[in-house]
């Protein structure tokens, strides 16, 4: 028997209570772990946004479009190495018309080249090339609809309405190891779009519009001055520009739930809050229960930081087991399912949703902390114990 | 049936993990009550904007002003269609309004934040009578002049009454009221005359939306028909308060889900706390109880005691939060509109149904939290009175 | 669980607590001819208390001690002289509230005097600290509850084993120290028993065990029969004398009961915060 081996027994004392409390914790550190990926995901696609990666948009929103000749001029600006453009489809597969993703037309030639963290295939891509109603879509995507290379989907748009649906072949399913790129996109070829007669006929022989554009930059340190040129460049034309690096978009994104971010940030330290309530409760009626023995073991000639440690050591224990628990089943928990169902339906907020290193490192540190915080109180109490009143207690 | 009194007094003994315990109910009752309120207020600030008599035509296949654009001289055809109420002099009552978003800094906070800004015709205030000036005076027309909601007056830069900012490079524009609108969106909108804003974003020919006011709110159907109708414009028509109920949706739930599972977790947390004080109120009072068994009560009357003690160690927590939620309101939180894609300003609104259901919740955190310690309580034999220690 | 007659167990425990204690032979017969010479003193029906005259192991002078209740100074003791011999069994007496407790409390060094000297093997109590206090404790005094006090979560021989955790004594040593304490009680056979699979006597074993495991130099009992019955009370009283008289340990029992007091060489009364 050691003095690590006595404050562990005291600890399995109540063996129901101790139970009772690692499950508290182990609740409280789950939560706080969810909490805490909810901020690290939604901020991580700003965090991996490439900052060589400028959108031009209509300036009033994103969803009038721009010239299709603004793709030239912005092709012939200083440092912008490579240029392409997409188009919002907002298309909905009709048999699953609950089912939410982003469904763009791209320019097959450019648009990989700039997306280059987006990984397809090569004999997927040559296939792509070649095949005017071809698609590329996201793995999870596939997944979650069931669609496998060389189906055949058909799509209703919102904005692009036409006699009958819209036909694609799935060419290509594309992963990607960057965790800002949303992996259940929906992206097909632009000139599909653009040559269909109903699209031309509303377009009434004027110039072909594109939702937005993207530039590629030789250097990212170029891209702040890329977009104020570009900017600059459109101002006096007909349609202004709205041109950031998809760093500085994102951020901005986020800007606009601050509020909703700490919010999170908040309601994630209340947790711990509870915890510490639940914790500290805990030990406080240890203490009180076991006041005579303490009493017992002063008079033997044990210390008050003896007995402080004592109660502090059980604490920390008790949080250890909570927090570690909690970590065992916050991963499966955030990482397969709720961080799948989120990946799959929210792909746009949370393109990578899982539990961060350094979520679980602070999920450590705040269970031990709290732990040794939680008891500081009844440790105080147990080490100014008199031990006459102490002994007189009859627990 | 043992008095109340006596749990009271109990709980009132115990008063360090008393407190603890509440304060872990209270913290959770807070939260949950205070997501509700959320909740509530963004579906009332984004639909207190609807009135049941007005209906609004957007493109097709926009789902909200902002991505619609209707050419001016569809206007006409939309005012024009039968069921459109009309005024004094015979002129269709309607609003064609111009939605753009611009980019607007913070003050105090990094970046700038989207805000919508409404161009209006000269009788938008007309339209809505909620709308009313609380501040400033009406922007005379066709000035370069704009008055602000009172929910984003002075949040961004250059939003306060006799401030001016750029409408668009070179094109600044001075507010000269603040109105108020009855606690809908539009308090987070800035208005701004339609041709002004026209001009400034060279869209001219285009409004984003046309509201037109109906004659009864069961014309309504008829309306829509013969918008749908028209194939060479390709309208929708929607219930203007439906349209903002739709507007709500997605930011709601999402608060309102977000508020919900974390209020579960949390309850789970609380539920433990509260179990594990009352399995210790048991354990330490074997002997009170069995003297009370002793002395002739039932093991009903102990079960129910117990879940009593319970009961009123939970609503008093959940008192506690309920209350501290109610100094929620006044809280603004500012929060992007997943359909509109710029800020709205909600504010937390307390319902005497919302805290009903957060007291309630708390109510059930005493009740499964107590239920098995005060069945234990309930098995504790009378023997025990007799038996020392 | 009924009690085993401790005279049995004790008398096969002797010779091993015998040969582990020659070393202390020495001291141990010094020890007795003190209490021998104690016990002439007592019966010679002079004062009944005066001072010893060798050095005493216990010496408290002008000791005073009061407490604050309700703004009232209760004066619980009051100047008191006192001398208690090394190996000398003394059993404390007085009617409740008479100070015995408190008197006890400040030779154990539970408690400060108010006012006064208290030295025990030349250490002066009232000038130690908190903690400097609780080694003192840990290394001189073993103590008899009367309930018991063992801690409920550990085994017998953890129990005994409890004060060895403050020395440095080996762990493996440890719990063969505390093995050999259970021994000299007669609770071989109970060592890795829970308090509550014990009897209220074999308890108390267990709680002597672990007040004579670190061998300290005085014993400090309250009431250690006051929740006992008479038998084993009697065996708990053999196994003091025994500890008093072959161990040479100095022993200071506070007791109510008249034939406890009987098998200590010396009975103090106290009254009123002043001994008789």
């Amino acid at each position: 028997m050691t003095l690590v081996s006595l404050a562990a027994k005291n600890v399995l004392r109540n063996k129901f209570r101790a139970v009772l409390t690692v499950m508290g914790v182990a609740v409280a550190v789950l939560t706080f772990m969810m909490l805490r990926t909810i901020i690290s995901a939604w901020t991580s696609g700003a965090d991996y946004a490439a900052k060589d990666r400028v959108v031009t948009r209509n300036k009033i929103t994103f969803v009038m479009p721009l010239p299709k000749r603004y793709v030239d001029q912005v092709k012939a600006t200083p440092h912008v190495k490579t240029v392409t453009y997409s188009n919002w489809f907002g298309g909905k597969d009709p048999k699953h018309d609950r089912e939410f993703f982003a469904a763009f037309a791209v320019d097959h030639t450019t648009y990989f080249l700039v997306y280059d963290d987006m990984d397809v295939p090569k004999d997927q891509m040559d296939v792509f090339q070649h095949d005017p109603q071809g698609a590329i879509v996201g793995d999870l995507l596939a997944k979650k609809m069931g669609w496998k290379v060389g189906d055949k989907v058909t799509l209703t748009s919102g904005i692009f309405a036409r006699e009958g649906d819209w036909e694609f072949h799935i060419d290509g399913i594309y992963t990607s190891k960057s965790k800002a790129i949303d992996r259940s996109s929906f992206m097909f070829r632009w000139d599909y779009l653009a040559n269909d007669p109903n699209v031309q006929r509303r377009q009434q022989g004027q110039d072909a519009n594109v939702g937005w554009i993207v530039s590629r930059v030789d250097n990212p340190k170029a891209s702040a001055d890329v977009s104020v040129a570009l900017d600059k460049a459109f101002a006096d034309q007909e349609i202004q520009t709205e041109s950031q690096d998809e760093h500085a978009f994102n951020a901005s994104f986020l800007a606009s739930f601050s509020a909703v971010l700490s919010a999170i940030d908040i309601i994630s330290v209340v947790i711990l809050a509870i915890m510490a309530l639940i914790l500290g409760n805990t030990i406080a009626m240890g203490v009180r229960e076991r006041t005579n023995e303490y009493g017992v073991l002063r008079a033997i000639g044990f210390t008050g930081g003896h007995l402080a440690g004592f109660v502090l050591g059980e604490s920390a224990l008790l949080a250890g087991v909570g927090g570690a628990v909690g970590i065992a089943i916050a991963y499966p928990f955030i990482n397969l399912g709720m961080g799948k169902w989120l990946e799959e339906n929210m792909g746009n907020f949370f393109p990578n949703f899982s539990v961060e290193p350094n979520v679980t490192t602070s999920a450590i540190i705040a269970s031990l902390v709290l732990g040794v915080g939680a008891a500081a109180i009844p440790a105080y109490r147990a080490s100014t114990l008199k031990v006459v009143d102490a002994l007189r207690r009859v627990a | 049936m043992i008095p109340i009194r006596y749990n009271v007094r109990s709980l009132a003994v115990r008063k360090t993990t008393t407190i603890a315990t509440a304060l872990g109910i209270a913290l959770v009752v807070f939260v949950l009550a205070s997501a509700l309120m959320l909740a509530n207020g963004i579906k009332k600030t984004l639909s207190v904007s609807g009135q049941s008599d007005v209906a609004i035509v957007l493109r097709k296949g926009s789902d909200n002003e902002l991505g619609s654009v209707i050419d001016v001289g569809a206007i006409n055809t939309i005012m024009g269609t039968p069921g459109v109420k009309k005024d004094g002099n015979n002129a269709p009552i309607g609003v064609g309004e111009i939605i753009v978003v611009g980019a607007m800094e913070k003050i105090g906070a990094k970046g700038v934040t989207n805000v919508q800004i409404r161009g209006v015709p000269a009788n938008a205030m007309q339209f809505r009578p909620e709308v009313t000036i609380v501040d400033g005076r009406a922007p005379a027309p066709g000035k370069d002049e704009v008055i602000v909601g009172q929910r984003i007056r002075g949040r961004f830069k250059g939003t306060d009454l006799g401030n001016t900012f750029d409408l668009r490079k070179n094109r600044p524009v001075t507010v000269v009221g603040v109105f108020a609108a009855n606690g809908s969106s539009y308090e987070s909108e800035i208005w701004v005359d339609v041709d002004t804003l026209r001009a400034a974003y060279s869209r001219p020919g285009m409004v984003s939306s046309v509201r037109v006011r109906l004659e009864s709110p069961d014309k309504y159907d008829g309306f829509r028909a013969s918008m749908e109708s028209d194939k060479q414009f390709g309208f929708l028509a929607m219930r203007d308060s439906e349209y903002f109920d739709k507007q709500s949706e997605g930011t709601s739930i999402f608060v309102g889900a977000l508020g919900g599972v974390i209020s579960f977790f949390f309850s789970i947390g609380a539920m433990i706390g509260a179990m594990i004080t009352m399995y210790a109120a048991v354990a330490n009072r074997q002997r009170e109880i069995g003297t009370l068994r002793a002395l002739g009560f039932s093991r009903a009357s102990i079960l129910v005691s117990f879940l009593l003690e319970s009961v009123i160690l939970a609503l008093f927590g959940g008192g506690v939060g309920a209350l501290a939620a109610m100094g929620m309101q006044f809280v603004k939180f500012s929060m992007m509109n997943f359909q509109s894609w710029s800020e709205i300003v909600f504010t937390f609104e307390p319902t005497p149904a919302i805290i009903f259901r957060a007291l309630f919740f708390a109510l059930m955190m005493g009740l499964i939290g107590g239920f098995f310690p005060a069945l234990r309580a309930a098995r504790v034999s009378p023997v025990v009175a007799m038996r020392g220690g | 669980m009924t009690e085993e007659t401790i005279p049995a167990g004790a008398d096969a425990d002797k010779k091993k607590t015998e040969a582990k204690t020659e070393e202390k032979s020495e001291e141990k017969s010094e020890a007795k001819a003190k209490a021998d010479e104690k016990k002439a003193d007592e019966k010679s029906g002079d004062a009944p208390y005066r001072a010893r005259p060798e050095q005493p192991l216990i010496s408290l002078k002008g000791v005073s001690k009061s407490y604050e209740r309700g703004g009232e100074t209760l004066k619980v003791l009051q100047n008191l002289d006192l001398d208690i011999a090394k190996g000398s069994f003394e059993a404390l007496m007085g009617p409740s509230g008479s100070g015995k407790s408190t008197l006890l409390n400040l030779l154990a060094g539970l408690d400060k005097p108010t006012s006064g000297t208290i030295e025990i093997a030349g250490k002066r109590l009232e000038q130690l600290g908190d903690s400097a206090l609780a080694r003192w404790r840990a290394d001189t005094v073993g103590f008899i509850f009367q309930s018991y006090n063992l801690l409920p979560v550990l085994t017998a021989v953890e129990n005994v084993e409890l004060p060895l955790l403050l020395t440095k004594v080996a762990s493996s040593d440890r719990r063969k120290r505390a093995q050999t304490a259970l021994r000299v009680v007669g609770l071989e056979d109970r060592m890795s028993h829970y308090p509550r699979q014990l009897s209220g006597g074999q308890e108390q074993r267990v709680a002597i065990a672990r007040a004579i495991v670190n061998d300290p130099a005085l014993i400090v009992a309250d009431e250690p029969t006051g929740d006992l019955d008479r038998q084993a009370a009697d065996d708990i009283l053999d196994l003091l004398e025994k500890l008093n008289k072959e161990l040479g340990k100095t022993i200071i029992m506070v007791t109510h009961d008249p034939a406890a007091a009987e098998r200590a060489t010396v009975q103090l009364r106290l009254d009123k915060g002043a001994l008789r």
